[in-house]
């Protein structure tokens, strides 16, 4: 037996830890919260744009899981069915906005100005440079239609499988490949003068 | 290959999921347009920004945020992350309880099983000390002192007698039918 088999620790599946957590093991609920909690702010992020909001979705995605956790049939990847939740809960609190019609996009797009106007000046730092970019690129994720954004978020962001999107967006898997070709296009289009 | 077939196949092409004929195909393409070749290359340059972006986490306290709103929304007095701190596989609390609980059986078991006619030293220890008169008690004045203690008696009042050992010998009594 090779040092490296025996210093590795047993690693228990998505579906394992699930399994013990509907048989009542909680320690089983706590290792499935460390395992999504950070994936799933950086996906719920790209809907909301606000870290607190997309802090408390996420909490509010591990309280689902935690009431409804026989609902989940082993028939379907953990992954897909926590994001399909998450997702969900993400559209939901955009819903909520543009009924109070005081959407954080239209907030971010003033200050999003402060970063058109200095463009990029050729004494700035390289990181400032990167965030400018990333800002852009958030923005413009978060300008895409619903239906490109989930599949480019989880795609080139979550860097999920096609299948997985396939289940979790509830599409067949040709109309997911279509829809990530053609945001990627967009956002190629919407992002040109960053290059 | 025109330009729409050209740009349905972008993701394929970037993703190398295109057949080598269809690769070649592709390729050709770009060849013949530059512009084509330049678009290619903004969007693997924002696919790869995109993988690259800073990565969030959550506060430190998401996970006692996330419980006390279990506990709080379900009632629950218990945490969900459990003891880690066990005794055999019990909880502290229960086990006191099953060591208790053990002591306590043991306890009654021994009762059950001591021979009868023999009791436990400490009873015999005790039954003596009541029995045993003391003179200093002036309630005692009329106790008979003559009675010799058994455990003092020459013989042992345990073994039997002979006599009474014949008499219980009935082999001499007994006759066969054929006799």
């Amino acid at each position: 037996m090779s040092l490296d088999k025996q210093k590795s620790p047993f690693v228990y599946t998505d579906e394992q830890l699930i399994s013990r957590f509907q048989a009542g093991d909680e320690r089983a609920y706590i290792e499935l919260v460390n395992r999504y909690r950070d994936r799933l702010i950086n996906f719920v992020y790209q809907f909301l744009g606000d870290f607190e909001q997309s802090e408390d979705v996420v909490q509010d995605t591990m309280l689902k899981l935690y009431e409804k956790k026989h609902y989940y049939r082993e028939i379907a990847k953990f992954s897909t069915w926590i994001y399909t939740i998450a997702r969900n809960l993400a559209n939901t609190e955009l819903r909520k906005r543009k009924r109070r019609k005081t959407t954080l996009l239209s907030h971010m797009s003033r200050e999003e100005k402060e970063y058109e106007l200095p463009a990029i000046q050729p004494e700035t730092g390289q990181e400032v440079q990167n965030e400018f970019a990333e800002k852009r690129i958030q923005k413009a994720i978060q300008e895409l239609p619903e239906h490109f954004k989930t599949v480019i978020i989880l795609r080139d962001i979550q860097e999920l499988s096609y299948d997985d999107i396939s289940s979790i967006v509830g599409v067949p898997l040709g109309t997911v490949k279509s829809r990530i070709n053609r945001a990627r296009l967009q956002l190629q289009a919407d992002l040109k003068d960053l290059r | 290959m025109n330009r729409y077939q050209f740009e349905d196949l972008i993701s394929d092409y970037i993703e190398n999921e295109l057949s080598l004929s269809k690769r070649k195909e592709f390729e050709a393409y770009l060849e013949d347009n530059p512009d084509a070749k330049e678009l290619i290359e903004s969007v693997r340059a924002n696919m790869s920004q995109m993988k690259t972006m800073t990565k969030m986490t959550v506060r430190a306290d998401f996970n006692d945020r996330l419980l006390a709103k279990i506990q709080k929304d379900h009632g629950q007095s218990h945490s969900p992350i459990p003891s880690q701190r066990t005794f055999f596989g019990f909880s502290p609390v229960h086990a006191s309880l099953m060591t208790g609980l053990v002591v306590a059986f043991v306890f009654v078991a021994a009762q059950f099983f001591t021979p009868e006619g023999n009791p436990l030293p400490s009873q015999s220890r005790n039954f003596a000390e009541e029995s045993i008169p003391t003179l200093s008690n002036p309630s005692l004045k009329n106790v008979n002192m003559a009675t010799p203690d058994l455990a003092e008696a020459e013989e042992d009042s345990v073994s039997e007698d002979p006599k009474k050992k014949l008499s219980k010998d009935f082999s001499k009594k007994m006759h066969f039918v054929n006799d």
